[in-house]
């Protein structure tokens, strides 16, 4: 009995002098905390962790915010190296338990956010995603409920939005790409027969149809269309034969690395030209579709990438260059890092302004949220950044990227219209 | 060759046998033909002798896997669902000792014939050993339980493979390097790719070396004298414990190398890559007729054909659909398969 309450008192003592720790910093009328979800171990750490070092970098370098101290609180999703949604909801409702938490940067994959925005929806929690492009996580497209199987309303169950993103979402890759490869060189690629395949998922499908309806459109013949399971197709011989002798110039991918897009640019050798063309989305925009396509891993590869490329940004490159300072290794600086900056800075102005709108006292989570969807013109790495009512930005940018010498780098890139349709 | 000659009178009885169901088989069959015919007639004579390569090519490495399917069900009716997972280690393996070889992409050259080889060797032993110890760890024990018992050890053994793999490189697809000439030429309308030939080559040879050796070998013999009769075998003095690692060996040296050549021929392997072609030659086995060697090999080729086809002029979402309806209209309509079953004469 008294070695029980000798136990209770002590952990009473601890509770008010972590109580007291907190609340008597020198200063500081508080502390705000900003989470963030991303898969930082594992295979997907190459495209996570980089994203996650770069809100770090954000929330430090901001240090405060009208006068509360910030700290930044990492999360990972990976389960054995590969994101996972139910992870990443065990995360939210974390966060959601943890007060001082007013919003988070994150998910970076889009059937994360699927799972997380309706958690997150009805507590309700800040959410700004640096990466996910699926279209139907804010716009409700007549196709969503059959192909996603959720819309845009059905993730909202509180009614109102909670979730935002800088990347610009699906439907602006396949026409966009489209639009390149019609364009005479050397604006863009000028080839006028191509064909078309896709790995029957939802993103491959849906952004090989909108590359074949607009490049059809525009002018275009699509020559050969073929679908694959990528969990069968791993010989793509045949596919190729077909193309060639249908005329294609080009071959236009909708997929990612992971179902297998870039294999076929890999059996290639021999049966093309090295300088027959490969185009796909940002699926296929990383090194595991260099490995796959070995020795046709050429200059006749183009990608296109959701969002803007920070370093063409001269107004961000003091921003850029601390960065390398502060993280100068290779693998520091992933296609999202600085859409991973923009979005936690994002998120410490939204905060800032939602303190004032509160009279200088710790705003509420939903406080937070309305500031967020009232973000204008704000001076981001990546571009001036605005965000709609859905939570899209309302000029997202596409960037364009070419191999060279066995590495993606950047090509062009420009602002894309409104998202609503 | 030889055994589906002589075969043939007892493929002719089954045919009298169930005649109805072989007319509702024959029908489907000239419907697909005439389908396909003009679908092939849309496109040019070179599209078609270019698929029918890849077809023989595919059709060929499915061959080398299927062989090791009805071995194994031929000698102890087990379906060696891991062995699939074999055909993927040989990718594997041979990928590991590329290095040690000096072997790398953009090396290519006769003077790589020969340690190629030698890795093909060494590959084709390790896979024959990685199964022997399966069939010691996984399906001796039970060998005498439940048939569902083996089934199921297949199919845990199977998944520790691909975990094996996938830990061992990671969840990713490998670039395999391509080593085979990349040079084609046309005969006629004919585009032909010296890589395809030597896959087919590679696959025929070793097809023909292993038919042969089982023929005519006294471990063939005593293989096949297990295979009736499992105890009389033993009265006569073989050694069944040994007879039946010998076919899990050699069954695996053939999907080894079959792991190789398809790695050579797609450029990339992957853990899972086993799974559904390893379904795919086990249907192959069924579809030739379980248990007979010519026929799995005849099954192999006519698959990978189908496959081919049915990619390239219909559409690739139907191919699967095909492949196992195929596996499902044998087992109900024909369950000795083309070519007939090897059924023990008990």
């Amino acid at each position: 009995m008294v070695r029980a309450r000798g136990l209770a008192v002590l952990i009473i003592a601890t509770f008010v002098a972590f109580a007291c720790g907190g609340t008597t910093s020198s200063g500081s009328k508080g502390e705000i905390d900003i989470a963030s979800d991303l898969p930082t171990s594992g295979a997907d750490a190459s495209s996570g962790l980089p994203t996650q070092e770069g809100a770090n970098f954000a929330v430090t370098r901001a240090g405060t915010v009208r006068g509360y101290t910030l700290k930044f609180v990492p999360f990972d999703d990976s389960v054995n190296g590969v994101h996972d949604p139910a992870h990443g909801v065990q995360n939210v409702q974390a966060m959601i338990s943890n007060n001082l938490i007013l919003g988070m940067v994150g998910p970076f994959n889009s059937n994360v956010a699927k799972a997380e925005i309706p958690v997150a929806n009805a507590a309700p929690l800040a959410m700004m995603s640096p990466s996910n492009t699926n279209e139907c996580l804010t716009v409700t497209y007549s196709y969503c409920q059959s192909a996603d199987g959720f819309t845009a309303e059905s993730l909202r169950p509180s009614g109102s939005n909670n979730y935002f993103r800088v990347a610009a979402p699906d439907t602006f890759q396949g026409p966009a790409m489209a639009d390149f490869a019609l364009k005479a060189a050397p604006a863009g690629l000028g080839i006028t027969k191509i064909a078309v395949w896709d790995d029957e998922e939802t993103f491959g499908q849906g952004v090989a149809n909108n590359f074949a309806k607009e490049f059809t459109a525009k002018g275009g013949t699509v020559v050969d269309r073929k679908s694959y399971d990528p969990k069968a197709k791993s010989d793509f011989h045949d596919f190729l034969a077909s193309a060639k002798a249908n005329g294609a110039q080009g071959i236009y991918v909708g997929g990612t690395s992971a179902t297998g897009a870039c294999k076929a640019r890999g059996q290639m050798a021999g049966l093309f030209n090295p300088d027959i063309y490969y185009l796909g989305p940002d699926g296929i925009g990383d090194a595991q579709c260099l490995t796959d396509s070995g020795s046709m891993a050429t200059s006749n590869m183009y990608a296109t990438q959701g969002v803007a490329d920070a370093t063409q940004n001269p107004s961000a490159a003091t921003i850029v260059a601390a960065y390398k300072a502060a993280y100068p290794g290779a693998s520091n600086i992933g296609a999202y890092t600085f859409a991973g900056y923009d979005c936690a800075a994002i998120l410490i102005d939204a905060i800032g302004r939602a303190i004032d709108a509160n009279g200088g006292k710790t705003p509420t989570r939903a406080q937070v949220i309305t500031a967020l969807g009232q973000t204008k013109n704000f001076q981001g790495l990546t571009g001036v950044i605005t965000l709609n009512t859905a939570g899209d930005q309302t000029t997202p940018t596409l960037q364009f990227q070419q191999v060279q010498n066995g590495a993606w780098v950047f090509k062009s890139q420009f602002a894309v219209g409104g998202t609503t349709s | 060759m030889i055994g589906a000659l002589a075969r043939m009178p007892s493929t002719l009885r089954t045919l009298g046998s169930s005649q109805v169901s072989n007319l509702i088989g024959l029908l489907i069959v000239a419907a697909a033909l005439a389908l396909t015919l003009q679908h092939v007639l849309q496109h040019s004579a070179s599209l078609f002798f270019q698929i029918l390569i890849i077809g023989i090519a595919d059709g060929s490495i499915y061959a080398l896997i299927a062989l090791g399917y009805t071995m194994v069900y031929g000698i102890i009716e087990l379906i060696n669902f891991a062995h699939g997972d074999v055909f993927t280690l040989g990718g594997y393996f041979s990928l590991a000792l590329f290095p040690i070889f000096g072997i790398a992409e953009g090396k290519a050259g006769f003077g790589y014939v020969i340690p190629l080889l030698i890795v093909a060797l060494i590959t084709m032993l390790l896979c024959g050993l990685v199964n022997i110890t399966i069939e010691r760890v996984a399906y001796r024990p039970l060998r005498n339980a439940p048939r569902l018992a083996p089934l199921i050890t297949a199919i845990g053994m199977s998944s520790v493979l691909e975990g094996a793999m996938y830990l061992w490189r990671g969840p990713f697809s490998l670039h395999y390097p391509d080593l085979l000439p990349l040079t084609r030429f046309n005969i006629g309308p004919v585009n032909i790719g010296v890589k395809d030939l030597i896959v087919i080559a590679f696959a025929v040879i070793l097809v023909v070396v292993f038919t042969l050796f089982i023929n005519l070998s006294k471990l063939g013999k005593a293989m096949r004298a297990t295979a009736q009769d499992r105890d009389a075998a033993q009265l006569m003095g073989i050694d069944i414990n040994r007879t039946i690692s010998a076919t899990f060996f050699i069954g695996a040296a053939l999907a080894g190398a079959g792991g190789i050549t398809w790695g050579l021929y797609i450029s990339s392997v992957d853990p899972f890559l086993g799974f559904i072609t390893g379904l795919i030659a086990f249907t192959a086995a069924v579809f030739g007729g379980i248990g007979n060697i010519p026929g799995a090999a005849l099954g192999g080729l006519l698959i990978g054909l189908i496959r081919a086809f049915s990619d390239s002029y219909f559409d690739s979402s139907w191919t699967e659909v095909l492949i196992f309806g195929i596996l499902i209209a044998t087992l109900v309509f024909r369950p000795t398969g083309l070519l007939g079953m090897r059924v023990p004469e008990k």
